[in-house]
C-alpha cells in the first residue's frame, strides 16, 4: 500500500511537472504579458498541482486549472503550435483522467503537513535541506530567551531584529518611513493613521507597487526569510514564518512557547518594571495584534496547537530545560 | 442531421421565394398578435448561452454558430409561417442593419482600438488599487461609453492581478461598475442614453442620474473593498505574491496615440445621434435618408456615417501600432468573434419578444417611477435594453405628464424618465447578456487566466449583490 501511494504521489508530480511546462509553454507562444495561469516560484506550483492530483485527482478545482491552460492555448494564432500544443494538452488530459480516484484515501495524513510531524523528522531533513526551526511565542512566555538560547545551543544563526534590517537594506528605505510592523509596537492594521501627507502616500505608493506597506513588506520579508532557510540553518522567531515556510514548501519544525497568564504577567512585570495593571493590559494588547497580524497573513488561528510541529508551556520547564527538550527532540535522542 | 439542415433550409428559401402577399399582412401592426410561443427560440438560444458551456463546454466553443444558427432557422421559418417572409425579411434586415450592424462594427472598433493600447507597469492588485480603478473605470464609462472603458480598462485589472488566484469577483464588479453604471451619466454612455437624447431628451439631462451613480458606487465599492480584502488574505495565506523585489514602480502606456482613434470612435457614436435630426438627413417626410436595403428597411446615412468613421478609425489603429503591442496584450479575435456570433443570435431570436413588449407595454399598467425602472431594468437584463427604454420611455411619454422634459414622445416627469434611464443601464448588469461589454469582459476573463463563473453564477453574484442595492435606489429615489 506504502509503495503505491509513493508511486502515485511520483506520477502526480510528474503530471504536475508536465503541467506546468505546458503552462509556460502556451504563455510564451501567446506573447501575453497579462499573466500564465501558473505564477509564481516553479516548485510551489508543481507541489500544490501535485496534492491537488493527489488529494482530489478528480476535482473541479483541477479541472478548473487545467481549463484555463486550454483556453489560452486555443487562442494561439499559429495554427501548428496550437495544434502541437492542444494535443500535449489532451495527453495530460487523459493521464489526469486515468488516475486513480481512491488513492487519496488510503491514509490519514495531510501532505502539506505530513512533513512538520517530528516524527517524520528523520524524512524531512535530506542531506541538502538545512536545520530551520520557527518558533511563535506569546509576549511574556520567554520564547525569545529560549529561541537564543537553543541557537546558542545548536550554534546556528538568530533571525528577530536581524530580518527587518535586512528586508530595510533591500528596500532601501529610510528606517522613519517603515516601523517593523511585525514587532507589533505599533501595529493596527484598521486604524486610520494620523498626519496623512499626500506626498509621502504617493512616494510610498509608488515605491511598494500600489501594495500598503506592511503588505509589501511581508511580501520582502517572505523572500527573505526562504532564501535564508534555503541557505543556512537557523531560528526565526515570529514573523508567520512557519507558514511562509510551509507555503513553500521549505522544511522546517515549528514550535509554539506560551505560558499561563500569570506567570507571564508576573515575567513581564519584572522584565518591564510594570505594576500588575499596566502588564496585565500590556500583554492582552500585545496578544490581541499578535492574533490580528497572524491570522491577516497566513489565515489560520495564531497558537492554535494544530499549526504547529510542537506546543510547549514554559512555565512547566522553565527556559534551559525547553531549551533541553527542543534540542533532544532535534537530534532524535 | 444534414437531412434536416437540407429541409430547414429548404423550406426558408420556399418561404422567401413565394409572392409575399400570400401570407400575412406586411403591416407592423398585425405584430400585436404575436404568438407567444415565437419566443420558445430565444429562450432557447440563452438556455444554450447558459447551459452548454457548463456540461459540453469544448464542442459548444467549437459549434456555437451551427447552434446559433440553428436557433435562427427555427425562429424565422415559424416567423414567416405566421407573419409572411416579406415581413419576415424585413424584420431580420431591419435587425440586421440597423441594430446589429452598427453595434458590433462600434463594438469591433473598440475592441480594436483598446486592444492597441497596452500598459507596462509593475503595479500588484491589492484591494485599495482595485477599488481605485473600478472607481476611474465607472466614471471613465460615462466618457467614452461602457465598452470602450471596459475593453481599455479590462487588460490592465487582468494583468495587475496576475499574481492572485481568487480574481473573478473583480471581473464581476467591473461589469457591474464599468460595463454597466458607469455609463449613465451622459448620451455617450451607453446606447439607450443616446436614443433618449435623439427622442429630445437634453444631452446633459443625464448628469442628474449622478446621485444615483454616487450611491450605488459607494455601496458596491464598500462591499467589494471587503470581499477583495478577504481574497486578497486567502491569497497571502496560501503563499501567493507579486514580484516587488525591485524597489519603486515602473508604469508607462504604449500605443497611447491610438486615444485619438478612441475619441474619433465616440465622436462616431455622438453623430449617429445628432445627424438624424439635421435637415440634410431628413427628406420631405421627415424620414431618415439612407441606403434602401429591402421593403421598408433602409440603412440611414447617419449609421453609414458612423461606421465608415469606425472602421477607419479601427484601420489606423491597426496601422499605426506595433504588432508588438497586441502581442502583449494578448490581443486575440475569439472574445469579439464569440459576442458576434452569440449576439446575432440574441438580436434575432429576441425580436418576437421587443415586437411584444412594444404592443403590451402601454398596455401593463406601469406609471410609477418604481414600476418603471424595475420593469425596465427585469427586461434590459435579458432584452437589448435600447428598445426596452424606448418602449418604456414611449409608455411615460403618454401618461400626460404637465411638468418634466419635454421629448419628442410628450411630456415626462423628472422622476420617470431618471427611473426609466437608470433602469435601462443599471440591470443590464444582471445577466451576461444584458450589455455587450459583459459578455466581452467575460470572454477577454477566460482567455487570460481568470475562472469567471457560469451564466447562472453570474446570475447569482447579480442576484446577492447587486439586486439588494436596486431595491435601495427603489427606497431611496424613486418611491
Amino acid at each position: 500500500m506504502q509503495e503505491n501511494l509513493q508511486a502515485n504521489k511520483e506520477k502526480c508530480r510528474e503530471i504536475a511537472e508536465k503541467l506546468y511546462e505546458l503552462d509556460g509553454e502556451v504563455y510564451s507562444c501567446v506573447g501575453s504579458a497579462l499573466g500564465r495561469t501558473f505564477t509564481g516560484d516553479r516548485d510551489n506550483c508543481i507541489r500544490s498541482l501535485a496534492v491537488l492530483m493527489y488529494t482530489k485527482p478528480d476535482g473541479h478545482l483541477l479541472r478548473s486549472e487545467m481549463a484555463l491552460i486550454s483556453n489560452m492555448a486555443r487562442t494561439i494564432q499559429n495554427k501548428e503550435e496550437r495544434k502541437r500544443l492542444m494535443i500535449k494538452y489532451d495527453s495530460i488530459l487523459q493521464e489526469v483522467a486515468a488516475l486513480p480516484d481512491t488513492f487519496g484515501s488510503v491514509d490519514i495524513l495531510d501532505l502539506g503537513r505530513a512533513q512538520l510531524n517530528t516524527s517524520n523528522l528523520r524524512q524531512k531533513f535530506s542531506e541538502d535541506d538545512h536545520l530551520v526551526v520557527c518558533i511563535g511565542r506569546t509576549q511574556g512566555s520567554a520564547g525569545n530567551d529560549i529561541g537564543f538560547a537553543l541557537a546558542d545551543a545548536l550554534r546556528i544563526n538568530y533571525y528577530d531584529a536581524e530580518i527587518f534590517d535586512q528586508v530595510m537594506k533591500r528596500l532601501e528605505a529610510d528606517k522613519d518611513s517603515v516601523s517593523d510592523k511585525a514587532s507589533f509596537t505599533n501595529f493596527d492594521k484598521y486604524k486610520k493613521k494620523s498626519g496623512f501627507h499626500l506626498k509621502k502616500w504617493l512616494r510610498d505608493f509608488n515605491r511598494y507597487h500600489g501594495l500598503p506597506t506592511q503588505d509589501a513588506v511581508f511580501f520582502n520579508m517572505s523572500d527573505l526569510i526562504c532564501s535564508m532557510a534555503r541557505s543556512e540553518d537557523c531560528i526565526i522567531m515570529g514573523r508567520c514564518a512557519d507558514v511562509i515556510l510551509k507555503n513553500n514548501h521549505i522544511p522546517h519544525i515549528s514550535i509554539f512557547i506560551d505560558a499561563p497568564f500569570a506567570i507571564r504577567t508576573q515575567h513581564i512585570m519584572e522584565a518591564r518594571n510594570m505594576n500588575f495593571k499596566q502588564a496585565s493590559h500590556f500583554l492582552k494588547k500585545m496578544d490581541r495584534q499578535h492574533r490580528k497580524y497572524y491570522q491577516f497573513y497566513s489565515g489560520e488561528k495564531w497558537g492554535n496547537t494544530e499549526n504547529y510541529d510542537l506546543c510547549i508551556n514554559s512555565a512547566s520547564y522553565g527556559i534551559k530545560e525547553t531549551v533541553d527538550m527542543i534540542e533532544r527532540m532535534i537530534h532524535q535522542q | 442531421m444534414k437531412k434536416l439542415w437540407t429541409f430547414l433550409s429548404g423550406t426558408l428559401v420556399a418561404l422567401l421565394s413565394c409572392p409575399v402577399s400570400v401570407y400575412a399582412a406586411e403591416n407592423g401592426s398585425e405584430a400585436t398578435g404575436v404568438p407567444l410561443w415565437l419566443c420558445i427560440p430565444f429562450a432557447g438560444l440563452l438556455l444554450c448561452i447558459a447551459v452548454m458551456p457548463l456540461v459540453k463546454g469544448e464542442w459548444w466553443e467549437a459549434h456555437q454558430p451551427l447552434v446559433v444558427g440553428f436557433w435562427i432557422l427555427l425562429l424565422v421559418i415559424p416567423f414567416a409561417v405566421v407573419y409572411g417572409a416579406g415581413m419576415t425579411a424585413e424584420t431580420v434586415l431591419e435587425c440586421l442593419f440597423n441594430d446589429y450592424l452598427t453595434f458590433i462594427v462600434l463594438l469591433f472598433g473598440l475592441f480594436c482600438v483598446s486592444g492597441n493600447i497596452t500598459m507596462e507597469g509593475d503595479f500588484a492588485g491589492s484591494p485599495r488599487v482595485n477599488v481605485g480603478l473600478l472607481a476611474l473605470g465607472t466614471l471613465l464609462s460615462s466618457c467614452i461609453g461602457t465598452t470602450g472603458a471596459s475593453m481599455l480598462m479590462v487588460r490592465p485589472i487582468i494583468k495587475m492581478n496576475s499574481w492572485r488566484k481568487r480574481k473573478s469577483h473583480i471581473m464581476v464588479f467591473f461589469i457591474f461598475l464599468v460595463s454597466n453604471m458607469g455609463g449613465c451619466l451622459t448620451p455617450i454612455g451607453d446606447p439607450p442614453l443616446l436614443m433618449g437624447f435623439m427622442r429630445g431628451v437634453p444631452f446633459f439631462w443625464s448628469l442628474h442620474l449622478f446621485p444615483m451613480l454616487i450611491f450605488n458606487m459607494v455601496i458596491l465599492l464598500f462591499v467589494f473593498y471587503h470581499l477583495d480584502k478577504r481574497a486578497y488574505k486567502k491569497d497571502i495565506a496560501v503563499g501567493a505574491k507579486p514580484d516587488i523585489r525591485k524597489p519603486g514602480t515602473e508604469f508607462h502606456i504604449d500605443g497611447l496615440h491610438n486615444i485619438i482613434f478612441l475619441f474619433m470612435i465616440v465622436g462616431a457614436v455622438i453623430l449617429s445621434g445628432v445627424l438624424p435630426g439635421m435637415s440634410a438627413f431628413q427628406d420631405a417626410s421627415g424620414n431618415v435618408r439612407g441606403i434602401h436595403i429591402f421593403g421598408e428597411v433602409t440603412l440611414g446615412f447617419p449609421s453609414v456615417i458612423e461606421i465608415v468613421i469606425i472602421l477607419v478609425a479601427t484601420w489606423l489603429s491597426f496601422k499605426t501600432t506595433n504588432p508588438e503591442i497586441r502581442r502583449r496584450n494578448h490581443f486575440t479575435w475569439g472574445a469579439i468573434k464569440e459576442v458576434a456570433v452569440l449576439f446575432i443570435g440574441i438580436f434575432i431570436t429576441m425580436q418576437p419578444a421587443l415586437m411584444l413588449l412594444k404592443t403590451m407595454g402601454p398596455e401593463l399598467g406601469i406609471t410609477e417611477p418604481a414600476q418603471m425602472f424595475w420593469a425596465t431594468g427585469a427586461l434590459s437584463s435579458f432584452l437589448d435594453n435600447t428598445p426596452t427604454y424606448l418602449v418604456f420611455l414611449t409608455t411615460a411619454g403618454t401618461l400626460g405628464f404637465t411638468s418634466g422634459i419635454t421629448t419628442t414622445l410628450g411630456m415626462i416627469s423628472v422622476k420617470t424618465l431618471t427611473a426609466i434611464s437608470c433602469g435601462a443601464v443599471f440591470m443590464g448588469a444582471n445577466t451576461y447578456i444584458g450589455n455587450a461589454p459583459n459578455f466581452m469582459v467575460k470572454a477577454i476573463s477566460d482567455e487570460n487566466g481568470v475562472n469567471m463563473p457560469s451564466f447562472f453564477g453570474y446570475m447569482l453574484w447579480s442576484i446577492v449583490f447587486l439586486i439588494p442595492v436596486f431595491i435601495l435606489d427603489m427606497l431611496v429615489f424613486f418611491l
